[in-house]
């Protein structure tokens, strides 16, 4: 009796522990449903726009002490919907006949850009330990316990409040108004509202604007949870409100709302009942300090691969989809060759020289960037065969790259194994996890497979790595998770340049296999399945195969850089090198200069390793102008993901990456200067 | 005569509305067959059904005496079926020619990683020589480098025939092959096929909404109006059934 | 009086794939057109480029005597054309009543809305019985019939119903036909895109014959059934 008293009590407590931040969750998942319904855009960036508006917010009450209503005003409903608009003007409403996929890649690209870009402008940065202040006076400290089991403070109060009635306004919108009619007809078919005389752009950049300010008002709701404001905390929380959407088939919004309150209490039932079990099941206790922060990503990769319906659920088919022009295709590639050979012997002497200067001239701090740069060019490599070959996009390669790091780690210190050979190990484990990962989220596709890539790579970055037997549990805490250098016959490369020469033959081999891997059966099916799966299956190509041989290929290949990397830094340093949000940087920085070639991977390693000292320094203006650096310079490394972030928006348009199509333009050029000069020679001759 | 395409008493239905109901359908080894009926008759669904796109609700697709039953598309392919598109699909950013040699590699089976690894996944000499035929075959040679972004329609309407050919099929079922032609650039088509197909003597089941195409090329044709085949025989005495030309006109009162 | 559509030597695709090649077309005000036509023939492109759904990549469209050419199609629908697309075109998420106040435009005066209504219940009868039904659980031929009074609420100059009959049973096709009699003798254009020869030739004054997109024969419609009857289903041989 007493027992079912106090588990009625907890269950009560879970409830209303749980509702505050699920109806947070609850108002991002709205916002996220709108704006997927209405632009078909999956918008991973309102972890950002939620990011943005929670620190301006911040920066007005805490830095320069406006009031709350004032502060409110500007950060919610002000600066939340002009971002909304501005990203729909500018950016998406071109994008209307782009893939899912290339919109998808283009909000990973704001995710990264749009958190520096504010902090830049606004000159904000996060002080760890400042807790942002909620919109209640009070609200952390002040108290309401109306069933006598659980207090709720003032600000969880507001946090129900402002969800319910988000929720009631959303309601009476779309019941009562006009606005709320055409969109919801706009929804279903953009050309058949138009036919009916509105102007659908004009309701759907309402939409933006809506969604941004349920956004913005979340992230300021949610902020005062966290001890300092920052940007990776506030994308989780659009991971878990996709969970919430997802429950809800991405299409319902009451199903939205009911799907993050819920996610929201189960969070908080977990969080009280696990203990108890542990309590009498000691194995159960690492599940439970590891999983309870995972829950949203463990429900929602659940639901992704055990409720294949949600992926044809997509938008309701729109009855004039098929007035559309189809999404442009690559520039096409006349090659020449003379110019291929003349760039091939260009490019090799640039980088000998480089590579010589680099051995003999440079000191520790540039051997490391330029030794990392190549390293990272081979975890790149891994982007290039999922992406660029492939198709997919995938955003658990740092997950990939850290089981071969962690794989380095635990057979160096337990079995005093070669960390080269241990190396290998890594990678064919990470081949192993890519392809068993692969064959239930291949089956999803396009921006499915990419967010279930995504909460596999939370997941492991919540779970798997606080396993002793990976991430080396508590003593590398203290210790770190150490690696040593390898020693072959006379060589040590405990020197760094001989490692340097190490990891450039490790690149050279990768690229190689690489290579021929592009130019092979596997490479030409891919290819033929990028061009159209429907015609690929239609010669005898098994899409499942081929792909699944791709993801484990790439992980093969993140796996050995990533172990390569550890090796190089002598320690894995999980959270710098591989955590979920680096790697979405790395995707981003692959897919925006060349996801197709190697050098691609090339540069974006330079970009990732060297952008920052050469250009944001001003390094390579000192030595160019013999130590003149241009006034503006030095400027802030946060330059590189405003850069690389937004230059992501030219993937609709140009999917083969900046460098690519600067080839290609270059080439046609080339081509064309050519051909006129032919063609004027040969008028010549006929014409004396 | 060898019966080689046997779909027996396909049935389809999407969200309650009868998109095919019993209609069975059937191909000689050699013969050329035509699949005619109105908008929204059923022949499109008819024809995902066959090729494995869509799963039929009842009723099974039977290919040279195998059942089908629920073989995934690219497992059809290699049994024999190849195929065209109305909307044409190629694969962006390659050559023509590489659309036959991958083709080619596939249907040999000889695709394993490893050897791609040790670089020995490039076509062969064996492999440019087969593709070469076809193309000739096909009056393609010149194209043969050529970006496919640069062709024109009816070009890439015949590179992707004779994608279909080198996989060996011994069933090729053409989607609305002239659509976007003109009338000439279908005519040239037609003749193509026609000689191509008398050379190899592979099975045709040809999908056309320009009757015109279908009378030309076929023997025989199916019509299908409203998910029900109305008529079947040699494509003449279709071409004068009173019931299919109700079917295309409607009440119109047909030699009034 | 200009005529309420010209097309002008208009071409159109859709990416690479050409559906329209110099088809030049005239509706005059009050006057109907049947567009004929193999399916493929470019028929519904014709109605879309004649909409703003679809940009000619050549030659230009009027309205009224106004070059619409690259304008929006909800500047077209404010202009006076209405569309009714092929297939099921109605929002089915939305009821009866929603679906026709969507296209209600303030501009004809905020009690206009139920006259608006009422009007098209009058020429509709089966609507006026479901009004707060969810469009999706129509019938087909309810369907079609809201897909046509959804674009009537704002009285247009021109209405182009695309394959009305498509996929509906004869019975239907009759009622629907009806209502197209009813609307065109209230005086309002329509361009009639049909594989149902017969109905629409009744309907109409005037039929063009597409092949290929290009207009093949134009004239008037008791002239057009044997030209049908050929351009179907000529034989190669005796063609």
């Amino acid at each position: 009796m007493l027992l079912a008293a106090s588990t009625g009590e907890d269950l009560l407590r879970a409830v209303l522990q749980g509702a505050p931040p699920g109806s947070v969750y609850a108002l991002i998942a709205l916002g996220f449903v709108l704006t997927y319904k209405t632009s078909g855009v999956f918008n991973l960036a309102f972890g950002a726009q939620a990011y943005v508006s929670a620190a301006m917010y911040f920066q007005a009450r805490n830095e320069w002490e406006w009031q709350v209503v004032p502060a409110l005003i500007l950060a919610v409903f002000i600066l939340a919907p002009l971002i909304g608009l501005v990203l729909e003007r500018l950016i998406f409403r071109h994008l209307s006949n782009s893939s899912a996929v290339a919109k998808l890649v283009i909000a990973i690209g704001l995710t990264v850009a749009l958190p520096s870009l504010f902090e830049l402008v606004t000159g904000f940065s996060a002080v760890a330990g400042r807790t942002p202040t909620g919109i209640i006076p009070g609200g952390s400290s002040v108290f309401y316990d109306p069933f006598g089991i659980y207090p709720l403070s003032r600000d969880e109060l507001a946090q129900m409040a402002v969800a319910l009635f988000g929720m009631a306004a959303l309601g009476a919108l779309f019941r009562f108004s006009s606005l709320g009619l055409a969109l919801r007809a706009v929804v279903e078919s953009p050309r058949m509202t138009e036919l009916s005389g509105i102007n659908a752009d004009r309701v759907s950049a309402f939409a933006w604007a809506l969604s941004s300010l349920f956004a913005g008002m979340a992230g300021v709701l949610i902020a005062p949870r966290f001890n300092t404001l920052m940007a990776p905390d506030f994308f989780h929380l659009v991971i878990v409100a996709i969970a919430a959407a997802a429950i809800g088939r991405l299409a319902s919004l009451p199903r939205a709302l009911l799907g993050g309150l819920g996610l929201g209490i189960f969070i908080a039932l977990f969080n009280t009942f696990l203990p108890r079990w542990t309590a009498d099941h000691g194995w159960l206790r690492p599940f439970q300090e590891n999983l309870t922060p995972s829950m949203p990503f463990v429900i929602l990769f659940g639901v992704l691969v055990c409720w294949p319906a949600i992926r044809r659920e997509h938008r309701v088919v729109d009855p004039l989809s098929g007035v559309d022009p189809p999404p442009p295709g690559l520039a096409a590639l006349t090659r020449n060759r003379r110019l291929t050979l003349i760039t091939r012997v260009f490019s090799v002497s640039l980088l000998c020289v480089i590579g010589v200067t680099v051995l003999l001239r440079a000191d520790v701090r540039w051997l490391f960037l330029v030794t990392q740069a190549v390293i990272l060019a081979i975890i790149y490599l891994s982007i290039t065969v999922v992406t660029g070959f492939a198709g997919q996009i995938s955003l658990c390669q740092g997950a990939f790259a850290a089981v071969g790091a962690f794989t380095v780690f635990q057979l160096a210190d337990r079995y005093d194994l070669s960390v080269l050979a241990a190396a290998l190990v890594g990678a064919a484990l990470a081949a192993v996890v890519g392809a068993v990962l692969s064959l239930p989220v291949l089956r999803l596709g396009g921006v499915w497979l990419a967010i279930a890539t995504l909460a596999f790579a939370f997941f492991f970055d919540a779970v798997m790595v606080k396993f002793s037997w990976i991430g080396g549990g508590g003593t590398s805490l203290f210790q770190g998770t150490r690696v040593p250098r390898p020693t072959i016959g006379p060589w040590d490369f405990a020197d760094d340049r001989l490692f340097l020469v190490l990891a450039v033959v490790a690149f050279t081999v990768v690229s190689f296999l690489v290579i021929q891997l592009r130019e092979g059966t596997t490479g030409r099916m891919l290819h033929a399945l990028r061009g159209s799966e429907m015609a690929a299956e239609s010669i005898g190509i098994s899409p499942v195969r081929a792909r699944v041989t791709a993801f484990a290929v790439s992980a093969a290949i993140a796996g050995f850089g990533g172990a390569l990397l550890a090796i190089h830094q002598e320690n894995v340093n999980y959270q710098n090198n591989f955590s979920p949000t680096a790697a979405l940087f790395w995707l981003v920085l692959v897919v925006s200069l060349s996801a197709r070639t190697i050098e691609g991977a090339a540069y974006s390693g330079a970009a990732f390793s060297l952008f920052d000292s050469l250009v944001l320094r001003g390094e390579v203006f000192r030595w160019i102008f013999r130590g003149w650096v241009p006034g503006i310079l030095p400027i802030s490394p946060k330059w590189r993901f405003v850069l690389f972030g937004l230059a992501s928006i030219q993937f609709s348009r140009h999917p083969e990456g900046l460098v690519e199509y600067g080839k290609r333009r270059a080439t046609r050029r080339f081509n064309e200067r050519f051909d006129r000069r032919e063609r004027d020679r040969a008028s010549q001759e006929t014409s004396p | 005569m060898n019966v080689l395409l046997d779909a027996v008493g396909i049935t389809k239905s999407f969200s309650g509305i009868r998109a095919l109901d019993d209609v069975t359908l059937r191909v000689v080894e050699g013969e050329r067959v035509g699949l005619i009926g109105p908008n929204g008759a059923g022949k499109t669904t008819l024809f995902n059904c066959i090729l494995g796109t869509l799963r039929p609700d009842s009723g099974s697709v039977i290919l040279n005496g195998v059942d089908l039953g629920s073989l995934p598309v690219h497992r059809r392919a290699r049994m024999g079926m190849g195929r065209t598109f109305q909307r044409i699909e190629l694969f962006s950013d390659t050559s023509v020619a590489e659309h036959l040699l991958i083709a080619e590699r596939v249907r040999q089976g000889n695709g394993a990683l490893w050897k791609d690894l040790l670089g020995r996944g490039r076509p062969t000499s064996d492999e440019i020589r087969r593709c070469a035929e076809v193309l000739d075959l096909l009056g393609l040679t010149d194209l043969a480098e050529e970006p496919i972004e640069t062709l024109s329609l009816g070009q890439g309407r015949l590179v992707e025939v004779g994608r279909a050919l080198v996989t060996g099929p011994r069933l090729l079922l053409l989607d609305e092959p002239s659509s976007g032609l003109d009338r000439a650039e279908t005519d040239a088509l037609a003749a193509t096929l026609a000689e191509i197909q008398r050379e190899k003597g592979f099975a045709v089941l040809l999908v056309e909404h320009d009757v015109e195409l279908v009378a030309a090329f076929t023997d025989r044709t199916y019509v299908l109006d409203f998910g029900r085949l109305i008529a079947n025989g040699p494509t003449k005495e279709m071409m004068a059934d009173a019931d299919v030309r109700r079917a295309y006109l409607g009440d119109l009162e047909v030699g009034r | 009086m200009s005529p309420v559509l010209e097309l002008r030597g208009v071409s159109a695709s859709y990416g690479p794939f050409r559906a329209l090649f110099g088809v030049s077309l005239t509706v005059e005000a009050g006057g109907s057109l049947a567009l004929l036509g193999s399916n493929g023939a470019g028929k519904t492109t014709v109605a879309r480029v004649a909409s703003g759904l679809v940009v000619p990549t050549s030659g230009s469209v009027l309205v009224d005597g106004e070059d619409l050419t690259g304008a929006r199609p909800h500047q077209y629908a404010r202009a006076g054309v209405a569309h009714a697309p092929e297939g099921r075109s109605v929002f089915a998420t939305l009821t009866v009543a929603e679906n026709l106040r969507l296209s209600f435009r303030r501009t004809h005066g905020a009690s206009g809305l139920s006259c608006a209504l009422d009007r098209a219940y009058d020429l509709f009868p089966q609507l006026g019985n479901r009004r707060s039904q969810m469009a999706g659980t129509l019938s087909g031929g309810e369907q079609r019939m809201l897909s046509m009074a959804r674009v009537l609420v704002n009285p247009p100059k021109l209405l182009i119903a695309d394959e009305p009959s498509l996929g509906l049973a004869p019975i239907i096709i009759d009622e629907v036909y009806q209502s197209l009699r009813a609307i065109r003798e209230a005086g309002t254009a329509v361009l009639i895109v049909e594989q149902q020869v017969g109905h629409a030739l009744q309907l109409c004054d005037r039929t063009a014959v597409l092949g290929h997109g290009a207009v093949e024969w134009e004239g008037p419609a008791d002239e057009a059934t044997d030209v049908m009857v050929g351009q179907m289903f000529t034989t190669g041989e005796d063609g």
